[in-house]
């Protein structure tokens, strides 16, 4: 923590000392109370206990610019689900190629989704937070490349993204935190816009690997099925570089103060026990003045394909031809491999959906404040939620 | 509630006296901008004239009648939803909004020293230092 203060104040300085160096400090801000209101329901980190962490932040970004079209950003982030430890979410240095392209180096947000880049400033937008069931991926940033291209395609405004690197942390996969690797992360973020309907599509491609040591049960699997020698069952359920995709496609509408926004989502990662998911939103809006209100129907459905079920064998045949159960060592009944794995892969099953109302009021000329209500339903438990949330979200 | 009627009645006076402002830029700009020229400047879409020399907005500060009347008729979006259109390019270095001055004779004083900078002022405040090209 304190190599970066020092960091971020040699940064500072080193650019305060050259004459020609403008720097520009900005800043955003959230403070959110929430609680679920049945007792004993969860959702979204929430409970039945008033809480004024989740959902807050405070961040400061500082950039500075170098010399002719070259600057240097750094997005110091605190949350509050992280007991406001600030990081670096953001830093990066941007090149302006050209007056409407710019080639950016550091560590950046990967552009999922139409409203990844500020996924934290919720200023930005309406919602207390984006829907969830499709911005549900549990990392955001990237370390690499990105190229961005703005131009006007007759009366359209086109936004194109080119990205190129790698994610290197713990995510959300099998446990609550399992070391994650995408390596060679290539992705093409592109928007149409004609002023007031926006479309948008994304797609990105990956070579992921996820160390699932923390869980006992899907590593006591994986290396009995090694013990059998069934590599090809070990590989198409274990996360070893195995290519995986993500694509989304979305639109925007802004129409005397209609809103309108919708985004569908799939992801998957071929081979590995983690099921293919698709989530998608719509949400419905209306502005009057300096206050918006909102409705927005989410969903998402994880399913791993059929043909991935019955993959391994009851028995193989030993030496001599004897036929030899694929059992769990020292169970009793025997737990066999192919029960165990049908298992493994029916628990990455999930889908709910969820409604959320939301009023915004633009209270203030840099703060706005928003109550949002949200029902979930979880389908496959029949397990559902009701969630309030109310704070204020400012920039400066 | 009472908050929205004060707020109604002050959107209608402030139509009524319809306020309006000049767009200006410097006597040696010799460029035609246009309506949409100017939205796209202002909104980081441009960032150059017609001729190719560089365009540098120069916007007044928030609650300024001209800001506001500027912000209404050309950009055609409130405050808030200007300020939430800059955070989204500022917080992911994809722009910088321009740069603020405190009141028209300011704008007037900058742009007419500078051939790149293009500012509005409420009408009439433009004096032969500077030229208008605009007005709405």
């Amino acid at each position: 923590m304190k190599k970066r203060y020092l960091i971020a104040s040699l940064l500072l300085t080193g650019f305060a000392t050259s004459s020609y160096a403008d720097i520009r400090v900005n800043g955003f801000a959230s403070i959110y109370g929430g609680q679920t209101l049945g007792s004993d329901d969860a959702l979204y980190n929430y409970s039945d206990e008033l809480d004024w962490q989740n959902d807050s932040l405070f961040a400061v970004q500082v950039s500075a610019d170098v010399m002719d079209g070259l600057s240097a950003t750094a997005q110091l982030l605190a949350r509050g689900s992280d007991d406001f430890n600030a990081e670096f979410e953001w830093a990066y240095l941007t090149y302006e190629v050209s007056e409407n392209s710019q080639l950016s180096a550091g560590k950046m947000r990967i552009p999922f989704y139409r409203y990844s880049d500020f996924l934290d400033v919720g200023y930005a937008y309406r919602w207390v937070r984006p829907p969830q069931s499709v911005y549900n991926l549990s990392f955001s940033t990237y370390e690499g490349l990105s190229y961005l291209h703005n131009s006007t395609i007759g009366e359209l405004d086109s936004s194109l993204q080119l990205m190129v690197g790698a994610v290197d942390t713990d995510i959300t996969a099998i446990t609550d935190s399992d070391a994650a690797e995408l390596k060679d992360t290539i992705g093409i973020n592109w928007s149409l816009s004609n002023g007031w309907l926006t479309g948008r599509v994304a797609y990105f491609v990956s070579e992921a690997s996820i160390d699932v040591s923390g869980s006992s049960e899907l590593s006591g699997l994986l290396n009995g099925l090694q013990a059998y020698g069934l590599n090809q069952q070990y590989n198409n359920l274990a996360i070893e570089e195995d290519d995986a995709y993500f694509a989304a496609i979305g639109i925007g509408i802004d129409y005397n103060d209609i809103l309108f926004d919708a985004e569908y989502t799939q992801f998957e990662i071929d081979n590995s026990i983690l099921a293919k998911q698709t989530q998608y939103y719509v949400s419905l809006g209306y502005r009057m003045d300096l206050v918006t209100l909102s409705a927005t129907y989410e969903g998402n459905d994880d399913e791993n394909s059929n043909d991935q079920f019955n993959q391994v064998p009851r028995s193989i045949t030993g030496p001599g031809g004897v036929q030899i159960p694929v059992v769990a060592p020292g169970t009793n009944p025997p737990l066999y491999l192919q029960d165990a794995t049908n298992l493994a892969l029916a628990s990455q099953a999930a889908k709910s959906n969820a409604y959320s109302f939301t009023v915004r009021y633009d209270f203030h000329p840099s703060a706005a404040f928003k109550v949002e209500f949200t029902h979930f339903e979880d389908d496959l438990s029949n397990n559902d939620a009701d969630l309030v949330t109310f704070g204020v979200d400012l920039v400066f | 509630m009472k908050n929205f009627i004060i707020l109604t009645l002050i959107l209608f006076t402030s139509c009524s006296l319809s306020a309006a402002v000049d767009v200006i830029v410097h006597p040696s700009n010799a460029n035609a901008i246009d309506a949409g020229d100017i939205k796209k400047i202002f909104t980081g879409k441009a960032k150059s004239f017609a001729d190719g020399s560089k365009a540098l907005p120069i916007t007044q500060a928030d609650g300024n009648p001209a800001t506001d009347e500027f912000n209404q008729n050309v950009l055609n979006k409130s405050s808030s939803q200007l300020k939430a259109y800059w955070s989204k390019l500022v917080f992911t270095g994809k722009g910088t909004p321009p740069e603020e001055a405190a009141n028209d004779a300011e704008v007037v004083s900058l742009v007419s020293k500078n051939p790149n900078l293009i500012g509005f002022v409420s009408k009439g405040s433009a004096d032969g230092s500077v030229k208008v090209v605009q007005s709405f």
